[in-house]
């Protein structure tokens, strides 16, 4: 609440894991005096980003404007709460909430407060998918019919985000950005169903395979993988409409290719981020929006709504998982 | 020389396969075009199977059917009757009960019958199946198969479903599932979506344009096909068939017709004919009397997932292969 009008924002980071190093340029970007708290690592991320670091919670939150919450999901909901109590404005990493009671209050808690809760739904920053829907609101494919989208990386070495209670495992963690994107082109889901297999020898490496039977007609399959170690991260779509398809893969459609010779000894170990070293960064984009929605009070691309149906459909398919069945939504 | 008989022009393969039989030197081929599509290129056109039947002294060696889907059972029925070797377009029937009663006949009256799947001779789906075999892949826990293309021209019967028996959940499902079938067996449950949005005013009433079918196998490894007519018409190529497989050693993604020289709209390919391929394996089973893959068992298989993933359809549900 320390701000003056057009001044730099005053942002808490909440977690200094992996994600909250992602946020850390994009917020030095946005100009923000940045403020830090976590149970581990807040003074590296201090160091990195120039951040003040607070013991707690309640002195994090009495010093700032804006709250980003980076910290495991079990405990998103617990932090966007107080972050609203105290009157801050919120950026969630997704998934906004592991449970879909816990969504709903978030959301309808900013509602009430009027403050803008913004889930983190990085990829409708990603340059290669904002590029398929702006050429799909304009018609590029005509109707969206059949959607496929694919997403790979290395098992995640943070044991939370393989606990399915804690993190809704493969579908939550990683496919609901697909799961997002599919509503984003596609339109609203009337029917959900998945199959997910673990690897008997190497309960890491897993794959989950996702249906999504849209209100609208379309149909769509995400398709989900956690490979064994050194597993390059990866992302494709194909997506087709009744006058034409777009298409995009990471591992092939690259401005930059260093041949084996070239690249040398470098490590070409896995990673579960994407490399984003060849682009202006998505990260940075999500933050600089965000921001910008704060300042303004303009709708951001992705809003509290948006990362709520997400956690809905996403909650589906892992019902459909347990029962075998097809879930509606 | 082999004395063969191509049974109908109505599938689009049937003038490669004629063209190919004819280039061969070693085959005396008569070609029956009752629908008189007339564009099937052969030295011998007849108008009637019954002429074709007629066409050799003591009969053909074997026939080739390349009718429309739900005439295969009569002329394959025939064929066995006959005691003549058969190369049948695939999906071998439009019911399960009618692909039964096809394989059960063959078999009684001693007669080969292999399924029409080219891609299962491709040099990079050997090659899947290979790693399948060695464990190059360590434990497989997934795989998507594609296999989109356009909807065909000039053949309506592809989506008039009396005809066709479906949409593409027919036509396209089966060349993957093929594969699928000889790395891993029969699957447990299917489980299908489909819908009608793509090519729409050209398809059939009924007819789905899009699907996909996700199957899943004993061991729990899950697999989807998109078997969706969704290349454009404007694309450079017919279409295509993908199949990636992910595993604990790795991952291993074919593409069985990439092989091609490109341009700014040029295609040209330049990969292994596997039509003549499909072919050779077919004359060696008519010379030796003994069936090659893909075998009618391998279509009948395939007819019983197409016809799972319709009942899936129907049902919004997963349907067991053995219900089937």
């Amino acid at each position: 609440m320390t701000t003056p009008p057009g001044g730099p924002l005053a942002v808490g980071i909440v977690g200094t894991g992996g994600i909250a190093g992602a946020h850390g340029p994009g917020w030095v970007e946005a100009g923000a005096s940045l403020h830090a708290h976590s149970l581990d690592g807040a003074e590296a991320f201090a160091e990195t980003f120039g951040a003040t670091v607070h013991p707690d919670l309640d002195s994090l939150l009495a010093a700032v404007d804006v709250v980003d919450v980076c910290t495991p999901t079990p405990v998103h909901a617990e932090i966007v709460h107080r972050a609203l109590d105290a009157g801050c404005h919120v950026i969630c990493e997704k998934p906004l909430t592991r449970s879909l009671e816990d969504a709903r209050a978030v959301v309808e808690h900013a509602e009430r407060a009027g403050r803008l809760l913004f889930p983190a739904h990085v990829v409708r920053y990603f340059p290669q998918y904002a590029a398929a829907k702006a050429g799909i609101d304009a018609g590029r494919i005509g109707t969206p019919a059949v959607l496929r989208y694919e997403r790979t990386g290395q098992f995640p070495r943070m044991p939370w985000f393989a606990d399915q209670e804690a993190s809704g495992g493969i579908v939550m963690d990683q496919m609901i950005h697909d799961i997002d994107q599919a509503i984003w082109v596609a339109g609203p889901v009337a029917s959900v169903h998945a199959r997910e297999h673990v690897a008997a020898s190497q309960p890491e490496v897993r794959t989950a395979h996702v249906v999504l039977t849209h209100t609208g007609g379309a149909i769509s399959h995400c398709r989900g993988f956690w490979g064994p170690a050194g597993t390059a991260f990866r992302y494709a779509f194909s997506l087709a409409g009744d006058a034409g398809r777009l298409e995009y893969d990471s591992a092939q459609d690259s401005a930059v290719t260093w041949d084996a010779v070239a690249r040398g000894g470098a490590e070409t170990g896995g990673s579960l981020l994407p490399d984003i070293s060849g682009m202006r960064s998505p990260y940075a984009e999500e933050i600089l929006d965000a921001a910008a929605a704060i300042r303004t009070g303009r709708a951001p691309r992705v809003s509290a709504r948006d990362g709520l149906v997400a956690v809905e459909v996403s909650l589906a398919a892992l019902e459909s998982l347990a029962t075998g069945r097809s879930i509606p939504c | 020389m082999l004395k063969i008989a191509l049974l109908s022009c109505a599938h689009t393969h049937a003038a490669a396969y004629a063209g190919i039989l004819a280039a061969r030197g070693d085959v005396d081929l008569v070609v029956a075009d009752p629908d008189g599509f007339g564009d099937v290129p052969a030295e011998r056109v007849v108008g009637s199977y019954q002429e074709a039947w007629d066409a050799f002294d003591g009969g053909p060696d074997a026939v080739i059917v390349t009718s429309a889907n739900a005439d295969h059972k009569e002329l394959v029925l025939e064929a066995a009757r006959r005691g003549v070797a058969v190369l049948c377009e695939k999906p071998l029937a439009t019911t399960v009960a009618d692909a039964e009663e096809m394989v059960a006949a063959c078999r009684e009256a001693g007669v080969v019958l292999m399924t029409a799947f080219p891609v299962h001779f491709s040099p990079a789906v050997e090659t899947l199946r290979s790693a399948v075999r060695d464990g190059a892949l360590g434990e497989i826990v997934g795989l998507t198969g594609t296999n989109n293309g356009k909807l065909p021209e000039g053949r309506d019967w592809f989506t008039d479903v009396s005809l066709s028996g479906g949409g593409c959940l027919v036509d396209h499902t089966v060349h993957v599932a093929q594969i699928l079938d000889a790395a891993f067996g029969e699957p447990t449950d299917v489980r299908a979506v489909a819908n009608r949005i793509l090519s729409a005013s050209r398809a059939g009433e009924g007819a789905e344009t899009g699907g996909f079918v996700t199957l899943t196998y004993p061991s729990g490894v899950v697999a989807t096909i998109d078997c969706s007519w969704s290349m454009p018409d404007d694309g450079p190529t017919w279409g295509g068939l993908t199949l990636q497989a992910l595993g604990t050693g790795g991952q291993l993604t074919v593409d069985a017709f990439a092989d091609h020289v490109g341009g700014p709209g040029q295609w040209l390919p330049y990969g292994a004919d596997l039509d003549a391929l499909l072919l050779e394996a077919f004359l060696d089973a008519v010379r030796t009397g003994r069936t090659q893959e893909p075998s009618g068992e391998a279509g009948l298989r395939t007819v019983r997932i197409v016809a799972a993933a319709q009942r899936s359809v129907a049902t919004g549900e997963a349907v067991a292969l053995a219900d089937v």
